[in-house]
């Protein structure tokens, strides 16, 4: 090409042609290396073999392009010019989308998106969730060019930029340009571009080079590649502009070897320019002289600083060393060299086409433009997603994420890489930009985003990254390399259960002296993932450090599994389970009962927090640990397998319990079995607290909780019913009495709904409709009864008031969906069998009434909108959506308070606002000598199985009080009392292998009485999940000498 | 000539010096380990960090590196600075304990304990030995091999090298091999035996300095008194 005209009018030819065919049938395939791995060059062939088969190769064309972000749901395939967007196709769909979409213009709908709130396909692009508050100005161009094929780029309006650069402005009008368009670098560390530009080219020098840095390095985030990859073009038109505005006569792309697409492109496409005289001596006969050369790079991460790739590109030892000098002044064989990143370079086109003016529009006010991102982890939507500088985390976590898989807790967000800082939840409003970033401690990097969940251990977190970035250190200074040995040292010891308090000053001083004092940008990042979780999870470090607990239940050395580490009392549930996979069920029992006074109560009602955090859960489904329980305890009961109290002997001090539920229960057993003479006060007739009360007879049968009671009682505990604190017997007496009180009184005063009509006749509070049915007391319902709530109390009483007979139809009426409802999962599930109506979405605004007497519920219906604190999100009223339910009775289950008026008197004793006891968190002291208060008085309404932990410390407490010792807690590590050998299961077991459903009785048996659901699991069934279980105890240093004994 | 700022006062420098050789002109004390005026400044041990400029735009830069420019503003012993090298040197000290040169930096900047578990390696990779073999003996005989905590110093392959003249100027410039300590081996990697006296003049001074080095008798005095004082409370 001799002239800008010539290659002008060539390039009009082409545009000419693309508008020309641009309604004739194309079929997209999204084939980057993402795509590729899922499978997209198979879906590839298939197509192109269909579209062979049925002749149709002159009319339909396949174009082959690089990613187009959603990579959750690749292999993508898009029909234009209907713009149907499919996903997760595989080469079988090939033919169907071919004769279906293609020739007969209908949709197949299998293969669309599916709303994730409504399950509706969803046709194209632009109205997926994921890509609706994108702003693709780099990316959009990715489906729309093949590649390999310059003309293909050239038709969509690429080089023409270039041709303006050259032709109609100069050098120093293109970096002023820049300058005002506010781009800056997208690597991470966001310097002006158009400054950097300036500083290269008033450097004097007879050579100079620019060079595009391609050396993506950090984990997880792939922008670079996809760009390379997709549409590499982009990047060396912004290449050659940038080399006419610095005066640089050679360009580098410095790429990294393991992007072997993104380095085939690359080396096609610099090919084709060089055939259409866009590189070498005279481009386009303008006298300007530039070539490319493409150095590919061997994978060390810190390659990526500029001048350990300076050195990388001169065939020495990619090691940075210090600046000033900077680059700019002295860079590759010490001449002046620009270095600036993939994306940055793909910018440069757009600026100039478009002007600084419709650039520096987009983003913040000093981050302009948008910006590429990749959004991994614990997220629903893995992908690249392109959003205007200033898009606040939020936005990207819910909106384009589509929040945390499996309705697990947001916990935090990396960004910009391995170096990155960890954002807690409530930064999640944090508009994001350079220097919003960098006040909270994190980068923006090279836009990865890393989303963490609850199950997430921060330490480890922070320690995890260290590693990586000790192996990638070059190890030149001092600072980075032993700083970052000694900071793994200290949280390896932290995360083994070994820290000590010291070790967090330790570790922020440390942290700070490698940040300030390294020499490159790696060390200089390096401890971020530190820093900003010392800041933002100090307390995880604590929890670590001083209560040897692991809260997400990661740390092997600390948790030794982690069914047995989450339990509030501590039961060796992976023991019990070998056990039962042994067939030894008398010693699963024992192993049940040492830890558990109430082991068939927990069999039933436990909300099982151990299963919560199984291993077997993170891939599949966790072990039924419950279930396992159950079926050892029925064993037990059955063949009067009985556990050995180990009595103390007697002792002379007198302790007193408030409340016979399960936290006063545990704790009365243990003083007991101490030796203490221990009486438990109660003021109903019957013993159990809420377990015989609020938990209805078809989850708990009464002779079940007699069971464990009875058991309680020959460990020697008194009881004295009918008997109410503060009533019938002072609360000053019984501290006169009585060496040592725990008050565990529990949390029973229902909350008020707060809208009009609550006090008319037919409303009636959830715990009180229990507590009656309980009780065996007169209890009238309607016909039609509503429930208002969404918790565990709210769902008993729909399946209590389905159980009795005056009652037709049960309705719950619940704002969220049934994935935000906080009741147990396999609960809403017997409800809805058992024809219970749960009216999601659905707020009440007020009670309608007529003669005093309830006659129905306005409701509103209600949308889902923004997140809150919780992580839910927040239920929104849709106006002018107010319907009535009919009813006769209105049952409210929204929340309890503790009612502890008996201790209004009590000098020392402190109080919540909402009317809970305070108490040390560590020992359960209340501001009373003596007096020790657990469970739902302190904590408000929360389930058995916390209170039996509370029961179990004071139970220790008391017994150091009684002793005249310091009340002081024992800390330990979680290990298991013995260990098993491990089973080994076949080829065809580890198959088959899943969680068995619970049987029940037939739903008819059910509504008509109150006969237990449950049956438990079969001798078979029982082994058989038993022998499921991954053995985690098996894996601390101590379980892996046990393995070797094992196999030795 | 150029002015610069250190620790308040203004100092004329050739154009080109670094901060450390202006400091050293002006007799101004910074502890180095990898630099040696023979040799090009390599910038790996950081004991040399001095902080320039002020406010939000302070940094902490390396003073055998950075070039004195006018109307620089440096701090040689900050608060910030003199806890970074007192770091510096433990860590340093957990590497490589039977070095009498970081033994002594330790007990003249008050280093007196050790958090880390002490490795007991040869060799702090301060490069002095690569650099000394490259630019004044023009052997290239050694260099830099792996990276991150697996960097080591050795030939080609770690077999004898052809173009070693075994002449010695690595293990004479070497801080670690040549002043090899001999004391017994200290609990906490600690020695202190030679140079146990306290930091000269104050811990910390933003921009005052002393000029005296060493350090003259007022301190050893101080060091007498406090002795004396506290024999006394023993006595009492």
């Amino acid at each position: 090409m001799t002239s800008i005209e010539e290659f002008q009018l060539q390039c009009t030819e082409i545009r000419r042609k693309r508008s020309e065919t641009a309604d004739s049938p194309t079929i997209v395939i999204s084939s980057g290396t993402c795509g590729r791995a899922r499978g997209s060059a198979e879906v590839a062939i298939a197509l192109e073999e269909a579209i062979r088969a049925h002749n149709l190769e002159n009319k339909v064309s396949l174009r082959i392009t690089g990613c187009q972000g959603f990579c959750q749901v690749a292999p993508i395939v898009v029909i234009q010019p209907e713009n149907i967007f499919y996903q997760g196709v595989t080469p079988e769909d090939a033919e169907e989308i071919v004769t279906e979409t293609v020739m007969n213009k209908k949709v197949v709908n299998r293969l669309l998106y599916p709303d994730p709130q409504i399950g509706e396909g969803i046709l194209s692009k632009e109205d997926i969730p994921f890509f609706t508050k994108q702003r693709k100005i780099l990316l959009e161009n990715n489906s729309l060019v093949d590649p390999t094929n310059i003309d293909d780029y050239i038709g969509i309006g690429g080089y023409s930029a270039l041709c303006r650069a050259l032709r109609d402005t100069n050098p120093e009008e293109i970096i002023e340009t820049i300058k005002s368009s506010g781009l800056r670098g997208r690597g991470g560390a966001g310097f002006p571009t158009g400054l950097k530009w300036q500083f290269c080219r008033n450097s004097k020098g007879d050579r100079k080079y620019i060079v595009c840095n391609a050396d993506e390095g950090d984990p997880g985030a792939y922008m670079n590649r996809s760009l390379l990859e997709g549409n590499p073009h982009s990047v060396l038109e912004g290449m050659l502009i940038g080399a006419y505005a610095i005066g640089a006569q050679q360009g580098y792309i410095y790429i990294r070897h393991e992007y072997p697409l993104a380095v085939k492109h690359v080396l096609i496409a610099v090919e084709q320019m060089r055939e259409k005289g866009l590189l070498g001596k005279d481009i386009l006969g303008t006298g300007f002289e530039f070539d490319i050369k493409v150095v590919k790079g061997a994978g060390a991460f810190v390659c990526g600083e500029e001048t350990a790739l300076i050195a990388s590109v001169e065939g020495r030892k990619g090691e940075p060393r210090q600046r000033p000098p900077f680059p700019a002044q002295k860079g590759i064989w010490g001449k002046p060299t620009n270095i600036n990143n993939v994306e940055t370079w793909a910018n440069v086109p757009h600026i100039i086409n478009n002007g600084a003016e419709w650039y520096s529009q987009i983003g913040t006010e000093r981050s302009k433009g948008t910006k590429i991102f990749s959004l991994v982890g614990k997220i629903n939507n893995t992908g690249l997603v392109e959003v205007p500088m200033g898009i606040t985390l939020k936005e990207m976590v819910y909106d384009i994420g589509g929040g945390i898989p499996k309705g697990r807790k947001f916990k935090a967000v990396q960004t910009g890489g391995p170096s990155g800082g960890c954002i807690p939840a409530d930064l999640l409003g944090l508009k994001v930009d350079y220097e919003q970033l960098k006040e909270v401690g994190s980068i923006m990097g090279s836009g990865g985003m890393v989303i963490m969940d609850e199950d997430t251990c921060m330490v480890d977190t922070a320690k995890y990254f260290l590693e990586f970035l000790q192996e990638e250190s070059c190890g030149k200074c001092t600072t980075c390399r032993e700083g970052i040995e000694r900071l793994i040292e200290i949280l390896t010891d932290i995360t083994e259960g070994r820290g000590s308090l010291e070790d967090l000053e330790t570790l922020r001083d440390l942290g700070e002296l490698v940040r300030d004092a390294s020499m490159c940008g790696l060390g200089q990042t390096a401890p971020n993932p530190l820093l900003s979780t010392l800041n933002y999870f100090y307390d995880e470090y604590l929890q670590h450090i001083k209560y040897k607990r692991c809260p997400a239940a990661v740390c092997k050395e600390i948790t030794s599994a982690p069914c047995q580490h989450t339990c509030p009392i501590g039961t060796e549930a992976v023991v019990y389970i070998s056990l039962i996979a042994q067939g030894r069920y008398d010693e699963a029992f024992t192993i049940i009962r040492k830890d558990n006074p109430l082991p068939s109560v927990c069999a039933r009602v436990c909300s099982h927090p151990c299963e919560s955090k199984c291993q077997a859960g993170k891939f599949g489904d966790p072990i039924a640990i419950r279930a396992l329980k159950r079926f050892a305890t029925d064993y037990a009961m059955k063949n009067n397998v009985t556990y050995p109290i180990e009595k103390e002997s007697k002792r002379k001090e007198k302790v007193a319990i408030i409340g016979s539920g399960p936290g006063g229960l545990t704790a009365g057993y243990y003083l007991a079995a101490k030796g203490y003479n221990v009486t438990i006060f109660e003021s109903l007739p019957v013993l159990g607290g809420a377990l015989a009360i609020y938990i209805p007879e078809h989850r708990l049968p009464r002779d079940i909780l007699n069971h464990d009671i009875e058991n309680i009682k020959r460990a020697g505990v008194e009881f004295r019913t009918n008997t109410t604190v503060g009533k019938d017997i002072p609360f000053k007496k019984l501290k006169d009495t009585y060496d040592a009180i725990f008050i565990a009184t529990g949390a029973h005063k229902s909350m008020e709904l707060g809208i009009l009509g609550e006090e008319a006749e037919g409303v009636i509070h959830a715990l009180d409709f229990l507590k009656d049915v309980s009780l065996e007391k007169d209890v009238t319902l309607g016909q039609r009864v509503g429930i208002i709530g969404g918790g565990n109390a709210a769902v008993d009483a729909a399946r209590v008031a389905a159980r009795l007979k005056d009652c037709d139809t049960v309705t719950i009426l619940y704002r969220r969906t049934q994935k935000e409802m906080p009741a147990f999962e396999e609960e809403i599930v017997a409800c809805l069998e058992e024809q219970v109506d749960i009216q999601f979405l659905t707020a009440p605004k007020r009670i309608l009434t007529q003669n005093g007497k309830v006659t129905g519920v306005e409701c509103v219906r209600m949308q889902l909108g923004d997140v809150d604190e919780s992580g839910r999100r927040r239920p929104i009223p849709i106006e002018g959506s107010e319907f009535v339910v009919e009813l006769d009775t209105l049952v409210v289950a929204i929340s309890e308070r503790p009612d502890v008026s008996f201790l209004k008197d009590q000098e020392g004793m402190e109080f919540t606002t909402g009317g809970a006891l305070v108490v040390d968190p560590e020992t359960y002291a209340t501001g009373v000598d003596g007096v020790f208060a657990g469970g739902d008085v302190v904590t408000g309404p929360n389930v058995a199985i916390y209170a039996m932990g509370a029961g179990k410390v004071v139970a220790e407490m008391i017994h150091q009080y009684l002793q005249g010792k310091t009340l002081q807690p024992e800390y330990k590590v979680t290990r298991p009392s013995m260990y098993l050998d491990p089973v080994e299961l076949s080829e065809e077991e580890v198959a088959e292998a899943e969680r068995p459903a619970m049987r029940c009785i037939s739903t008819e048996e059910r509504t008509c009485s109150f006969k237990e659901v449950d049956i438990g699991l079969s001798e078979e069934q029982a082994v058989k999940e038993a022998r499921r279980c991954l053995r985690c105890d098996l894996e601390t240093k101590e379980g892996r000498s046990k393995i070797e004994e094992v196999t030795a | 000539m150029i002015t610069v700022n250190i620790n308040g006062l203004d100092l004329q420098a050739e154009e080109g010096w670094s901060i450390l050789e202006t400091c050293a002109f002006y007799g101004i004390e910074i502890p180095t380990l990898c630099y040696n005026e023979g040799l090009s400044p390599y910038g790996a041990c950081r004991l040399c960090i001095v902080e320039i400029g002020e406010g939000d735009r302070a940094k902490v830069v390396t003073s055998c590196t950075y070039p004195a420019e006018e109307g620089l503003k440096v701090r040689t012993h900050s608060e910030k600075i003199h806890k970074y090298r007192k770091l510096i040197i433990e860590l340093l000290l957990a590497r490589c304990p039977t070095s009498k040169t970081i033994q002594d930096l330790a007990s003249k900047l008050g280093v007196t304990r050790v958090r880390f578990s002490v490795k007991n390696d040869d060799c702090m990779l301060c490069g002095l030995c690569v650099r000394m073999c490259e630019e004044q003996m023009d052997a290239r005989a050694i260099g830099f091999v792996n990276r991150g905590k697996d960097r080591k110093i050795t030939t080609p392959f770690d077999v004898k090298s052809d173009v070693c003249r075994t002449c010695g100027a690595c293990m004479y410039i070497c801080p670690a091999c040549q002043l090899r300590c001999h004391g017994p081996e200290p609990p906490g990697a600690v020695c202190g035996g030679c140079l146990n006296i306290e930091y000269p003049c104050l811990d910390v001074y933003e921009d005052v300095h002393c000029y005296l080095d060493p350090c003259a008798a007022c301190l050893l005095s101080e060091a007498e008194k406090k002795k004396e004082e506290e024999r006394k409370e023993v006595k009492a």
